[in-house]
C-alpha cells in the first residue's frame, strides 16, 4: 500500500528534473519533419517524438546496462547521456550522407547568415524554394547536446523509479511514458520543427520549462506511489 | 500539416463515441475478469479485447478531432502521448485500486489528459479549442487500451498477475506500440481534404482488431492455447470483415480505382 516518506520527495524532484532535461533537450535536436524528408528544410527528416524516443530509448538501454554493475547515480546518468548522444550522432551523420551523396544538396541552415561555429556563409548554398537542407555543423553540435540532455533526463527518471519499485520492466516503461509526455509537450512548443539552438524558436524554451515542470510533477507523484510487486 | 487536414462533418459526435468507448472498455475488462474468475478459465479474455476496440475507436476520433486543427508535429506524437499518459496512470490505478483499479486508472488518466490539454493551451499557447477535451478522451482511451490488452494477456485485473505476465515478460512493449499504432494510424493514413469519418473509424476497427490479435498471441503461454487461439480467431474475423468494409469505403471515396495489370515483359 501507499507509504509516503522523505525519500519520495527526492525521487519526485529527480523525475521533475529528468522531465525538464527531456523537454529542454528536444529544443536542441534539429527536427525538420516532412519538409526535411524531401530535403526542403534543415534537420533530420522525421518528427520530434520519433527522434527523441530513438535517442531516449538508447539512453535507457545504456543506463540500464550501467545500472546492472553500479548504483552510482552519476555514472548511470552519464552512461545514458552518452548512449543517447551516440544514437543522435549516428542518425544525423547517416542522414547527412543521404542528403549529400543521395539527394545531392550541401548541408545548410536558413535561419542564420553565418554558421555560428564554422563561420561559413549560409545563404549562397540554399537551393531556391527551400528553407535549407541537410544537417549543418551548428545543427549537428546542437543535436549532440540535445541527445546529452534527453539521455541524461531519461536515465535520471529510470534511476529514481528503479530505487522505488526495483522492477526494471516497470521502471523502463514508466520512464518511456514520462519521457514521451515531456517530449510531445516540448515539440508542441516548437510547433514541430526547429534547427537547433541558433533557431529563433529556441527562445520559447522558458514556456517548455513551465509546461514540462507541471506535467512531470503530477506524473512523478503518481509514478512514485506505484509498487513493483513481490 | 495544414489546417485542412480533417475532413467533413462527423456523423457520430466525439462525446457519443467517448461514452460508448468508456462503457464498452470497462464492461469488457470487468466481464473478462469476473467470468474468467468465476468459471476458472481463460476463454473470456476476448471480451476485454472487444472493449479495447471500443476504446480505440474513441481515441481515434479524438485524434481526428484535434489533428484537424493542425498541431504541427504530425499525428503520431499525440497518439504516443495518449499511451504515455495512459501507461503510468493506468498501472497506478491497478496497483492501488484492487477491484476498482481499472475505473480509478481511467478516471485519473482522463483528469491528467485534461490537465495536459490545459497546459498546452494556457502555457504553450496552442489555442486549440478542443485540446482539453481531446486529450482527456485520449488519456482515457490510452488507459483502457493498456489495461484491456493487459487483461487479454493475463486473464484478470489482479495487479501482481499483470506484473508477472505483462510487465516482467516484456509484452508491455508489444501492447504499448500495438495500442499506440491502433489509435494514431487510422487518421494518419486517411487524413487529407477528402477524409471522411466513417472511413477513418472503420479503419480504426481493423487496427484495433490487429492489436487484439497481438495480445491474443501474447496470451498463449499464460491462458493456454485454447483461450489464446479463440481471441486470435475473433480478432482475425473482425479484421477481415472491417478491412473489406474499409476497402469498400475507399472505393466509394476514390475518384476511380483502376487495375494497372502486371508489368510488361522486360519491365522488371
Amino acid at each position: 500500500m501507499i507509504a509516503f516518506d522523505a525519500n519520495m520527495v527526492v525521487y519526485i524532484l529527480e523525475i521533475v528534473i529528468g522531465g525538464l532535461f527531456v523537454g529542454v533537450g528536444v529544443h536542441f535536436v534539429p527536427v525538420g519533419g516532412a519538409p526535411a524528408a524531401m530535403a526542403q528544410a534543415t534537420g533530420v527528416g522525421t518528427g520530434t517524438v520519433q527522434l527523441a524516443a530513438g535517442s531516449g530509448l538508447t539512453g535507457l538501454l545504456s543506463a540500464g546496462l550501467m545500472m546492472s554493475v553500479t548504483d552510482n547515480m552519476l555514472m548511470i546518468v552519464i552512461s545514458g547521456a552518452v548512449g543517447a548522444m551516440i544514437m543522435m550522432d549516428a542518425t544525423m551523420i547517416v542522414g547527412n550522407w543521404v542528403y549529400i551523396y543521395g539527394v545531392g544538396v550541401p548541408p545548410v541552415s536558413a535561419k542564420t547568415d553565418y554558421d555560428p561555429i564554422t563561420k561559413d556563409p549560409q545563404p549562397p548554398y540554399i537551393s531556391p524554394g527551400t528553407v535549407g537542407h541537410g544537417i549543418p555543423t551548428v545543427s549537428y553540435v546542437s543535436g549532440t547536446i540535445g541527445g546529452l540532455l534527453g539521455g541524461a533526463g531519461g536515465s535520471l527518471i529510470y534511476y529514481s523509479l528503479m530505487n522505488i519499485n526495483e522492477n526494471p520492466g516497470l521502471s523502463g516503461f514508466f520512464a518511456i511514458g514520462i519521457f514521451v509526455v515531456n517530449a510531445v509537450l516540448a515539440s508542441y512548443n516548437i510547433q514541430g520543427t526547429i534547427e537547433g539552438f541558433h533557431d529563433p524558436k529556441f527562445k520559447r524554451v522558458p514556456k517548455a520549462i513551465q509546461a514540462c515542470a507541471a506535467a512531470s510533477l503530477i506524473i512523478g507523484i503518481i509514478a512514485v506511489l506505484i509498487t513493483g510487486g513481490v | 500539416m495544414s489546417a485542412a487536414a480533417g475532413g467533413g462533418i462527423p456523423k457520430i459526435e466525439l462525446k457519443q463515441l467517448t461514452i460508448y468507448g468508456i462503457i464498452g472498455g470497462i464492461l469488457g475488462i470487468y466481464l473478462t475478469s469476473y467470468l474468467n474468475g468465476a468459471l476458472v478459465t481463460g476463454y473470456f479474455a476476448f471480451l476485454a479485447g472487444l472493449g479495447v476496440i471500443a476504446a480505440i475507436l474513441m481515441g481515434s476520433e479524438a485524434v481526428r478531432t484535434v489533428c484537424a486543427y493542425g498541431i504541427g508535429t504530425g499525428v503520431p506524437s499525440i497518439g504516443l502521448m495518449a499511451m504515455g499518459m495512459g501507461l503510468v496512470v493506468s498501472l497506478f490505478g491497478l496497483s492501488i485500486g484492487g477491484i476498482a483499479g481499472p475505473i480509478i486508472g481511467v478516471v485519473l488518466a482522463m483528469a491528467f489528459g485534461y490537465l495536459i490539454g490545459l497546459i498546452a493551451n494556457k502555457v504553450i499557447k496552442m489555442n486549440i479549442p478542443v485540446m482539453e477535451v481531446a486529450l482527456m478522451t485520449l488519456g482515457g482511451a490510452g488507459a483502457i487500451t493498456l489495461i484491456g490488452l493487459s487483461v487479454v494477456i493475463s486473464g484478470g485485473i489482479d495487479y501482481q498477475q499483470i506484473l508477472d505476465t505483462v510487465i516482467n515478460t516484456g509484452y508491455i512493449a508489444v501492447i504499448f506500440i500495438a495500442g499506440t499504432l491502433a489509435i494514431l494510424h487510422p487518421f494518419n493514413a486517411n487524413l487529407g481534404p477528402d477524409e471522411t469519418q466513417d472511413r477513418t473509424l472503420v479503419h480504426t476497427i481493423s487496427t484495433g482488431a490487429l492489436a487484439m490479435f497481438v495480445a491474443g498471441l501474447a496470451s498463449l503461454p499464460f491462458l493456454g492455447s485454447g483461450a489464446g487461439v479463440l481471441t486470435m480467431l475473433i480478432a482475425a474475423i473482425i479484421w477481415i470483415w472491417s478491412f473489406m468494409w474499409y476497402f469498400k469505403l475507399v472505393k466509394r471515396d476514390a475518384s476511380g480505382v483502376l487495375g494497372t495489370g502486371l508489368l510488361p515483359p522486360g519491365g522488371m
